[in-house]
């Protein structure tokens, strides 16, 4: 931030070398960077960048602005520190981007000249740059091309001046600089190599991607990923097109310590040994390729039951992957999966470990998981008797189910029976447990959407969940989904669209009031979020999912990638200068003075009496300039009389035909003159 | 006027901060293998390329014709009239005129509909005595982002005037020449009885201007007083031996100046100059243009 030297207080709107309208522009365009801020950023942040812009426009028209540099200091300092306060650190993305934030809310306060405009212009488009980083929905992106929009338009209105018209004049131009320019961005973001640099610095982690997952199973933990939009990660199938049959349940993490609602993984996952192991036939098997965004934590993920980890990963007790290093970089590996139960044997140590309970468990829960276990001792009855209890006793899948705290399964059971998988999962283990049968709970992630134009599988937070195994001596660890009994559709199909169709048939209780529900059911509003929906799906798979593996894709089907990235960027160039060169033509054409025909055809009448050695004088008329030419070329006298006279009669005549041009136009053609 | 053969075109200061954004965008989208940041940074690459041709295009049929420059004293300002002209069939804007190397500042011209002009008048010191080019103008543009500039060249082989400095005693030589006029005649000059006004002459004592008629907004006028003519005076280059060519060039201007304020006939006489007595405008010019032209150096 510059200090500024004047101190001059004058008229308002003077004092600022900024015109207001361009500062309109910048402040409209500031507006729309702040939606991916709130609900992202430390909630004063947001606020704090309101009132810098409301200020200003108070302040503005009194000529006030914050002038002294020890206050601006202090007042750096004080944010800086707050936002310390906040997050405990300043590094990491949101820490960042609220730094940003806040000095552009000081920047707004001082900027006077036109110098700090343009500055403030350029800061502005790092805080879209920031807002994408901080989300990537569609809403968001749509703010944020607005915003983008607006800052054009300050540019424009800051440099047309006070160029009389109306304020959204400079919104016409911005228009058409951005109807020109979508061409140009269609072919950068499909063909432009997204070069993957050495120099990986890290920007930091997003805290919310790392919250996404975690080694504790809380209830209320997963529903709380239920909107976001982030990617956890993809996959694709090498050995074929399609997806496995049936729900694709992608295993993230085994808890083995129950604590009645709320579960927990090991602080140090062990790695076993799977040498032992016997592999199933290949057709029970299906081979993975993923790729998972940096994550900052250790997960990994692999469909079913994965066999042997790959370089980089172990396998840990519970038979799931855990990288060796934090993923800090995106990370891509294959795996290969069982998709039918793997028999082992249940060593004593892993027995001990899926028995174990906590000492808080309430009589009536004992009593309950006794009357499932009651009679015989198979286990699959009792399983069975637990899961029918989830289906008929009134059992309801809600997104928002409510507090609940680990000691409130007795209230789960009972009383409330609204919950979200982690719910069922948690209190359905519980129950096995204190039925006699080992149990634990697997956390990861049910479904996917698929990509078809990249051919893979993407998997959203959203897609979280959490469901059971229990052990049963044929089968060895095998999966139960207590969800999928109170929620019957969400296994065939990922979350968002489970939850669409739900909502929609007012089947679900989203928590929401029965005014919002009732509006849902309204067939506008119901096509409108339909086709907001499948925006949403249209911006998540072919934007958000063109990534540089997707781009992979495309650019090999185009036959581009033999050559390396630099030949394909200087074609990339080739076509946009041709495409600028046409731009740049057409409008030449549109703008360029219309040639007046006649006087065209007289000058290439001196012309051509000009390649004889009479020359025109630029003062001489034309009737002087033909008895000149006249004289000295008595051949052609009578010729360049009567071309004279038919152009001064043209030129000067009222109302000339176009028959009569066309002549004048024969005649001058004709027009040879010898010596 | 006949422009130079291609406009060039160079970054702006603005594009320097651009490239900085746009490399910060493209980090953070390699970094985070993120579609929406590359989205955004092709969107701003995109809108800065097209924008090239618009800037390019901004100066296209876009004409200079300078009128005269009015001579000035050394020390004074020259002011330079000159009109853009707008050829073409759309309304340009932010356009620039400098004058490089003339100390002047750039002249900005909001707008220039199709088809019409706009005057501007470049204002610049004026620098020693004598007959100086005016140069090559230049016409710039950055509009409509600001990222890079437009530059015409206009060359001009148009001079202007600079009157030396007048400076040195005001008295009028008090010597009477060849007394052509020598009975004693009413003249307008110094003295009591209000004779009416005429109009200001640049460099003149602004002790007897008509404040009054400025302040009703009439242009500057210089009140005249009846006084008791002395007859015509004799400025001579060579009776002024003690001085250096400069400063005696200085003397001689300051006394056209008051000769000319007191309406006094006054005749100049240089080395290879003579002009006869008179007074009036184009006298006055005459006399001060001889002694711009004064060869430098040359002594008397």
């Amino acid at each position: 931030m510059s200090t500024s030297k004047s101190s001059r207080r004058t008229q308002p709107w003077r004092d600022t070398a900024i015109p207001r309208r361009p500062l309109l522009w910048l402040a409209a365009a500031l507006l729309f960077t702040l939606p991916p801020m709130f609900g992202n950023l430390a909630s004063w942040v947001p606020f704090l960048f309101l009132l810098a812009l409301v200020l200003k426009f108070w302040m503005e028209p009194r000529g006030y602005r914050l002038r002294s540099t020890i206050l601006k200091l202090i007042l750096a300092a004080v944010t800086v520190g707050a936002i310390f306060l906040s997050y405990q650190t300043l590094t990491g993305i949101e820490p960042s981007v609220s730094l940003l934030a806040v000095l552009v809310s000081l920047k707004i306060l001082e900027a006077h000249t036109a110098r700090e405009f343009q500055v403030m212009v350029m800061m502005a488009w790092v805080l879209c740059l920031c807002g994408f980083l901080l989300s990537q929905d569609l809403a968001i992106g749509l703010c944020l091309f607005v915003a983008f929009a607006l800052l054009i338009a300050a540019l424009v209105q800051f440099h047309r001046g006070s160029s009389p018209g109306a304020f959204w004049l400079s919104l016409a131009t911005t228009f058409k600089l951005l109807a020109q320019a979508a061409p140009l961005v269609v072919l950068l973001f499909l063909l432009f190599p997204r070069i993957n640099t050495g120099f990986r610095l890290r920007i930091g982690d997003l805290r919310s991607a790392m919250t996404g997952f975690s080694d504790r199973l809380s209830p209320g933990g997963i529903a709380a990923l239920a909107n976001s939009t982030n990617i956890a990660f993809r996959a694709e199938f090498p050995d074929r097109r399609t997806g496995p049959v049936g729900p694709m349940y992608w295993r993230g993490l085994v808890m083995w310590h129950c604590e009645g609602m709320e579960w927990r993984g090991p602080y140090a996952p062990t790695s076993i040994s799977d040498s032992s192991r016997r592999y199933p036939a290949s057709d029970k098997t299906i081979r993975q390729r993923i790729t998972i965004p940096p994550h900052g934590a250790r997960w990994m993920f692999a469909l079913d039951r994965p066999l042997g980890s790959p370089s980089g990963a172990m396998l840990a007790r519970g038979n799931y992957l855990y990288s060796v290093q934090l993923i800090r970089k995106p990370r891509r590996y294959e795996v290969l999966s069982s998709t039918e139960p793997v028999r082992t044997e249940l060593d004593a140590y892993e027995r001990r470990q899926a028995l174990q309970l906590p000492a808080s468990i309430s009589p009536a829960v004992r009593e309950l998981a006794a009357s499932f276990a009651a009679d015989d001792s198979e286990p699959r009855q009792t399983v069975s008797r637990a899961l029918q209890f989830f289906r008929n006793q009134g059992f309801r899948y809600s997104l928002t189910p409510g507090e609940y705290n680990k000691n409130d399964l007795e209230e789960f059971l009972f009383h409330r029976r609204t919950g979200f998988c982690e719910h069922y999962a948690a209190s359905f283990a519980t129950l096995m447990r204190l039925a006699g049968i080992p149990a634990r709970v697997v956390v990861g992630y049910l479904g996917g959407e698929y990509n078809d134009l990249g051919g893979f599988f993407l998997v959203h937070q959203a897609d979280t969940h959490a469901w059971c195994e229990v052990w049963i001596p044929e089968n060895g660890w095998t999966r139960i989904d207590p969800t999928s009994v109170v929620a019957p559709g969400r296994a065939s199909q990922d979350l968002s669209s489970f939850l669409a169709g739900r909502v929609a048939s007012g089947e679900i209780a989203t928590g929401r009031s029965a005014f919002f529900t009732g509006l849902v059911r309204l067939a506008l509003v119901n096509q409108i979020r339909s086709i907001w929906e499948a925006l949403n799906y249209q911006w998540d798979t072919r934007v958000m999912g063109f990534d540089a593996d997707v781009q992979d894709v495309l650019l090999t089907s185009l036959g581009l990638t033999n050559k390396g990235p630099l030949p394909l960027i200087m074609q990339v160039l080739v076509v946009i200068v041709a495409v600028l060169i046409i731009y740049a033509g057409w409008m030449q054409l549109r703008t360029r003075p219309r040639t007046d025909r006649i006087q065209a055809l007289y000058e290439r009448f001196c012309r051509k009496l000009t390649r004889i050695g009479v020359q025109r004088d630029p003062w001489e008329g034309p009737s002087d300039f033909a008895t000149r030419a006249a004289q000295s070329l008595p051949n052609e006298s009578e010729r360049v009389r009567r071309i004279t006279e038919t152009y001064i009669a043209l030129r000067y005549a009222p109302g000339p035909g176009p028959n009569s041009i066309h002549r004048f136009a024969k005649e001058v053609d004709a027009f040879t003159a010898h010596r | 006027m006949k422009a130079g053969k291609f406009p060039l075109l160079y970054p702006t200061a603005g594009f320097a901060a651009l490239l900085f954004v746009l490399g910060a965008m493209w980090y953070a989208a390699s970094n985070q293998n993120s579609p929406a940041v590359y989205l955004l940074l092709f969107g701003l690459t995109a809108v800065f390329l097209v924008s090239i041709p618009h800037t390019l295009l901004n100066l296209a049929d876009v004409t200079i014709a300078p009128e005269s420059a009015k001579p000035a004293f050394a020390g004074e300002e020259i002011s330079l009239p000159v009109e853009i002209m707008n050829c073409s069939r759309t309304t340009r804007r932010g356009i620039g005129l400098v004058l490089p190397g003339s100390g002047g500042e750039r002249k900005r011209v909001d707008y220039i509909p199709a088809g019409k002009a706009a005057r501007v008048t470049l204002r610049f010191p004026a620098g020693r005595r004598g007959e100086r080019r005016v140069g090559t103008f230049r016409l710039t543009s950055i509009y409509p982002l600001g990222f890079v500039r437009v530059l015409k060249r206009f060359a001009s082989s148009q001079t202007y005037l600079v009157y030396p400095k007048p400076s040195g005693d005001p008295r009028l030589p008090s010597h009477r020449a060849r007394s052509l006029h020598s009975r004693p005649q009413t003249e307008l000059g110094e003295g009591d009885d209000f004779a009416g006004v005429r109009a200001y002459v640049t460099g003149e004592s602004q002790r007897h201007i008509d404040w009054r008629a400025v302040a009703r907004g009439q242009p500057l006028m210089t009140k005249q007083f009846a006084a008791e003519a002395e007859g015509s005076v004799h400025l001579d280059f060579s009776a002024l031996g003690f001085l250096g060519v400069e400063e005696r060039l200085s003397q001689l201007a300051l006394w056209v100046i008051e000769a000319e304020r007191v309406r006094r006939p006054y005749s100049l006489r240089l080395p290879n100059t003579d002009i006869a007595p008179a007074v009036g405008e184009a006298h006055f010019h005459r006399c001060l243009r001889v002694l711009s032209l004064f060869p430098e150096g040359e002594r008397a």
